[in-house]
């Protein structure tokens, strides 16, 4: 950690206002000021959105909007979420632990960085962390690391649980810029693969601020699931995780939607499998198949050969505890 | 007529637990001094080879450093003088990735740390680096230590080609660290020529002697403090090089320095389990009696020092069979130096002895407590002696009654419930039970009719409970009531004591505070000059006597004749485990532990020293995993958020049972310890449900749900 300034904004344009290139905003801190302390963040001053009033949950004629401050705890048990967007509600608590839960902010989880210890050591080659420096994951210790997606830049993970539940929901991401105007950013759209500059995990550009999280209306609330599979019960990041909610007509699949954590750069929208299910009946034969089919694409470096197993049994898992309710 | 009065074998409270939860136990870094200053290690980011530059003027100049200390100004040390693991800053060598390199101290800790990232250095990098261990294992050598000689029994391994039914397997584990929740801290403040380390110690008067012989001082020249250590687990046992560092910047900036460690520091500063590769080869007639044992195990260890943990041990002497081999052989590595870490040598060693013999069980369609049982010894067949006393039959056939075993099912893989897979395990652990020399003090003052006791003794509590049960045994020693009693412990300055080590604190220091107890009564009887018909405690004496003030002191050490028996203490582990047939991932959902420790002297503090090595031994089982990288050297799991201990929703119904027995060989107490025990055994039972719910034998800890997904 390196000396900083420490500022208060009240209000968003406040918040605008007082971000530099070398600062960042702080919202819960569990994950900046980890960066911080690990010498692989160094912001030269920090702007507490702790006052901003963006912490609300409230319902919109098209859906519900989660502000970006409400915290992680708060969401997910918020009686909305939890009756209509369950998926989302058990992905959040999927994730961290009640402490972390409690302090951890919407927007903030979103931006959470990647887990990859290369990174967080500072001695070790990382593009993310200094373009250009190498990655030393890739011939690395990498059982945690990406199956899908990944480029020879960087092969991490995006670590969060509740963005895989809402890149399954087609959530927007409302931004508010310096400027003082305002963007939506469709989830999908939002994170970013490594390509060629790892450093950027999202399309926010620096500067910008998250007001709120739009979910749109969804028939997915009776069908659905959050399954993280990981290396103990709670507190751990997932080896491989699946949102899955399917629109059924009887035992027929009118839509699925399907992403996938711990597989990729981002929340893996699980699109072949999702086209597959589109219009078949709900069975083990079609879940088997339309899971063997996401995963034949999947590129596995030396330590996470398994996720490949791992994501066609978890598929199959999610797709059945979805399809019993 | 047993006195029901008696305190001791009674689960109190523990006397100093209102003290911990409000925050008034004194932990190392508690200790106030004025005008303290900072010091922050900084690290070797190479393996092997050596500094050639090392600049360090930024960080001087940074903002509130009084000093920055590297091997070039360092004062010269004496590097044999017992301190564990080297990195004194005494030369520009590097033997280990993380080997500490330098330290900033700074008028506070985030100054010192901002300022240690301003330090540049150059290395010239020894490219016959030892960090791979899977390559280097291919080439063991063999260990300096005499006590890890082979040892032959009968015709040793070579009865195995004779072998009606054969069980030859190799099993892996990895390195772990202890992670005590107190990171190793400490205050160092020099009073003229002498020294006072705040420090967590689980051994007073070693940690006393390393650190005056590395500081070349006089042991009565340096002071250890420690009454409260927020664990160990054996990496407070012998002291690194951090406790004399800060000695050494407390002289140099001549102020008092606060030292505490990192928790990424504490990966790579105060030892680690070694990983280890076990072979095991079992051979038994078709009905079941066994005829060889051959354990033969490959750790690494340090360069420059040699420790390992002895795997073999338990099969030393928990069956009986003629033909018998254990060897070790060592692959010295680029990495700290291992050590003493929770059931050394044996909660690794149980882990593939009684895996083995459930594949044994298995293949002969026997009933693995049913196997065990069938090659009970009568007698100690490392050394022929006669058991004190052997408790592992009554804690397989009690466990058994109590967990509902007969509900396992014998075929592995056909247990369900829902979508879980469920199974059931045991294996067996031991640990030896010894008394180490001790001595105590008491102190009596008579005040307004009441006699109030204090107890002196250079004894160190984990957070195990050692105060309350010394505050017991002086309760019962000398007839006064558990208020009246003022313990002291964890100071130097106190009569000298055994370690919290090796399972050996309760009988060592309980013995002690015991003995002088009844010292403190026979002097006190002398000075009555009365004949009594029932023998007075000392309580009665002081006031039927009037006596203002009493004290003595004595040291007590084992009784001669325990050296002609074997003394153990014995367990049963069983655990129920039920597994997702999916993902894989295993729970913990039952697990008991029968343990016969000899005296039990508090079984509420006793079930929590079980239940703690339970979930150690759970986590050893399904979680914990240190991973090097072999291009590097360093960590790659370098923090809690993936060196992963059991968390709360891991661990599920915890039972501890202890067997009712009177074992006065050992000590005149009859306390065996538990300390150790706890967590032998453990990972064995665990990897044998695994087996029973899936048919899938893992052999390599952890068993992650990678291992176990459907092939
Ligand atoms: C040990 C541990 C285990 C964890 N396990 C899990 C897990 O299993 N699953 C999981 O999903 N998560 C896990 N987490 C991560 C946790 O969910 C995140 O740290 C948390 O969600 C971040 O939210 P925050 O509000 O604290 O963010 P902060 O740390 O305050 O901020 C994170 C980043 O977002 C930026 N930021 C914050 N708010 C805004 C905004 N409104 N607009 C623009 N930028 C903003 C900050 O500048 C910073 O760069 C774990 C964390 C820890 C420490
Ligand atoms: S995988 Fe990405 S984050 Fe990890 S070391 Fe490589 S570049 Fe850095």
């Amino acid at each position: 950690m390196i000396p900083f300034k420490f500022s208060i904004a009240k209000n968003p344009s406040e918040a605008l206002g007082l971000i530099h290139p070398h600062a960042a905003f702080l919202a819960g801190g569990t994950n900046i000021l980890d960066l911080m302390k690990e010498h692989v963040a160094q912001p030269t001053e920090i702007i507490d959105l702790g006052r901003l009033p963006l912490n609300t949950i409230k319902p919109t004629a098209t859906g519900i909007s989660l502000g970006a401050l409400a915290k992680n705890t708060e969401t997910a048990n918020h009686q909305l979420i939890r009756k209509d967007y369950p998926m989302l509600s058990k992905a959040i608590l999927a994730g961290a632990s009640a402490q972390i839960r409690n302090m951890a902010s919407n927007g903030g989880n979103l931006l959470q960085r990647t887990r990859c210890s290369y990174f967080y050591e500072i001695n070790m080659p990382c593009n993310k962390r200094v373009p250009g420096s190498g990655c030393a994951a890739m011939k690395g210790f990498n059982r945690m690391h990406a199956i899908f997606g990944w480029s020879d830049q960087c092969v991490a993970v995006y670590p969060s649980d509740m963005a895989i539940a809402l890149s399954a929901l087609n959530a927007n991401v409302t931004v508010m810029q310096q400027n003082g105007g305002e963007r939506s950013i469709p989830f999908i759209d939002f994170h970013l693969l490594p390509k060629d500059h790892p450093e950027k995990d999202n399309s926010l550009k620096h500067g910008e601020l998250i007001t709120s999280i739009e979910l749109p209306k969804n028939n997915f609330a009776g069908h659905s699931a959050y399954i993280k599979v990981r290396d103990r019960h709670s507190y751990a990041f997932a080896l491989v995780s699946v949102a899955a909610g399917f629109e059924l007509q009887g035992s027929t699949i009118k839509t699925a939607h399907i992403a996938m954590g711990g597989v990729a750069h981002k929340p893996w929208r699980a699109l072949k499998a999702e086209a597959f299910l589109k219009d078949k009946a709900a069975t083990l034969a079609n879940f088997t198949k339309a899971a063997n089919l996401e995963m034949s694409a999947a590129k596995p470096l030396a330590h996470n050969k398994f996720k490949i197993e791992m994501g066609k049994q978890t598929l199959i898992h999610a797709f059945e505890v979805a399809l019993k309710g | 007529m047993e006195n029901t009065n008696k305190i001791i074998g009674k689960g109190i409270d523990r006397i100093d637990g209102i003290m911990k939860i409000t925050g008034k136990a004194t932990y190392a870094t508690d200790y106030p001094a004025k005008n303290m200053a900072y010091a922050v290690l900084f690290k070797s980011t190479i393996a092997s080879g050596k500094i050639v530059e090392m600049d360090t003027a930024d960080a001087e100049k940074s903002p509130g450093v009084i000093q920055v200390i590297t091997h070039k100004n360092a004062p010269k040390l004496n590097v044999k003088g017992g301190l564990r693991g080297g990195a004194l800053l005494q030369g520009p060598e590097i033997t280990f990735h993380g080997q500490h390199i330098g330290m900033v101290v700074a008028e506070t800790f985030e100054q010192a740390t901002a300022a240690s990232h301003l330090i540049q250095v150059k290395y010239q990098q020894d490219k016959t680096e030892k960090i791979d261990f899977d390559e280097l294992a291919k080439k063991p050598e063999m260990p300096k230590g005499k006590e890890l000689a082979d040892l032959v029994r009968g015709a040793g391994k070579s009865a195995l080609s004779q072998a009606e039914i054969k069980i030859e397997e190799a099993y892996e584990t990895p390195i772990e660290h202890h992670h005590p929740m107190e990171p190793h801290a400490t205050v160092a403040v020099w009073e003229g020529e002498n020294l006072i380390l705040y420090n967590g110690s689980q051994i007073i008067n070693g940690a006393q002697t390393a650190a005056a012989a590395t500081l070349n001082l006089r042991p009565e020249q340096v002071r250890i403090v420690s009454p409260y250590i927020g664990g160990g687990f054996g990496s407070k046992g012998g002291q690194w090089a951090n406790v004399v560092l800060a000695a050494v910047a407390a002289k140099m900036v001549n102020r008092p320095v606060k030292l505490v460690l990192t928790r990424q520091q504490m990966f790579n500063s105060v030892g680690l389990r070694q990983r280890n590769i076990q072979k095991i080869s079992l051979g038994a007639t078709k009905d079941g009696i066994l005829t060889t044992l051959a354990h033969e195990t490959i750790s690494h260890t340090a360069v420059d020092s040699e420790y390992i943990e002895p795997c073999g041990d338990c099969s030393k002497i928990m069956y009986e069979v003629p033909n018998s081999l254990i060897s070790y052989r060592v692959v010295p590595m680029n990495l700290i130096l291992p050590t003493y870490t929770r059931g050394p040598g044996k909660s690794t060693g149980s882990f593939a002895l009684e895996c083995a013999m459930d594949e044994l069980a298995h293949q002969l369609k026997m009933d693995p407590i049913a196997l065990r049982i069938k090659n009970e010894p009568k007698k100690d067949p490392s050394n022929g002696k006669p058991w004190s006393s052997r408790t592992t039959v009554k804690c397989l056939e009690e466990g058994a009654k109590a967990f509902g075993w007969e509900k396992r099912k014998a075929i592995p893989g056909t247990h369900f419930s829902g979508e879980n897979l469920i199974g059931y395990g045991v294996a067996c652990g031991t640990y030896p039970a010894r008394q180490r020399d001790s001595s105590a003090n008491i102190k009596l003052t008579l005040k307004a009719g009441q006699v109030y006791a204090i107890i002196e003794i250079a004894a160190s509590d984990l957070g195990t409970g050692t105060n309350t049960i010394l505050a017991q045994t002086a309760a019962d020693g000398l007839g006064i009531p558990l208020s009246l009693i003022t313990m002291k412990i964890g100071d130097s300055d106190l009569p000298p004591a055994a370690g919290s080590v090796g399972s050996v604190g309760a009988s060592s220091f309980a013995n002690a505070v015991n003995d002088a107890c009844t010292k403190i009564t026979d002097e006190l009887l002398a000075k009555s000059n009365k004949q009594f018909f029932v023998r007075p405690t000392a309580n009665d004496l002081m006031i039927s006597e009037k006596i203002a003030a009493f004290e003595t002191q004595s040291s007590s050490k084992a009784p001669a004749e325990a050296e002609q028996y074997s003394a153990h203490s014995f367990n049963a582990n069983f655990a129920e485990v039920s597994i997702n047939k999916l993902t894989g991932m295993v729970k913990v959902t039952r697990f008991l532990a029968v343990t016969g420790a000899g005296k039990i002297l508090n079984p509420k503090t006793a079930r929590s020293q079980i239940i703690g090595g339970n979930i150690w031994g759970i986590g050893m089982a399904l979680t914990e995993e240190s991973v090097i990288d072999p291009r590097y050297g360093n960590f790659a799991i370098r923090s809690f958020a993936d060196y992963h201990v059991p968390a709360n929703l891991d661990v599920g119904q915890l039972d501890a049972m202890f067997i009712n027995e009177v074992d006065m060989i050992p000590n005149k107490m009859g306390v065996k310890g538990i300390g150790e025990v706890g967590i032998v055994g453990v990972a064995a039972a665990i990897a044998n449900a695994v087996f029973n719910a899936t048919g899938k034998r893992i052999r390599s800890l952890p068993i992650t749900p990678d291992k176990l997904l459907p092939s």
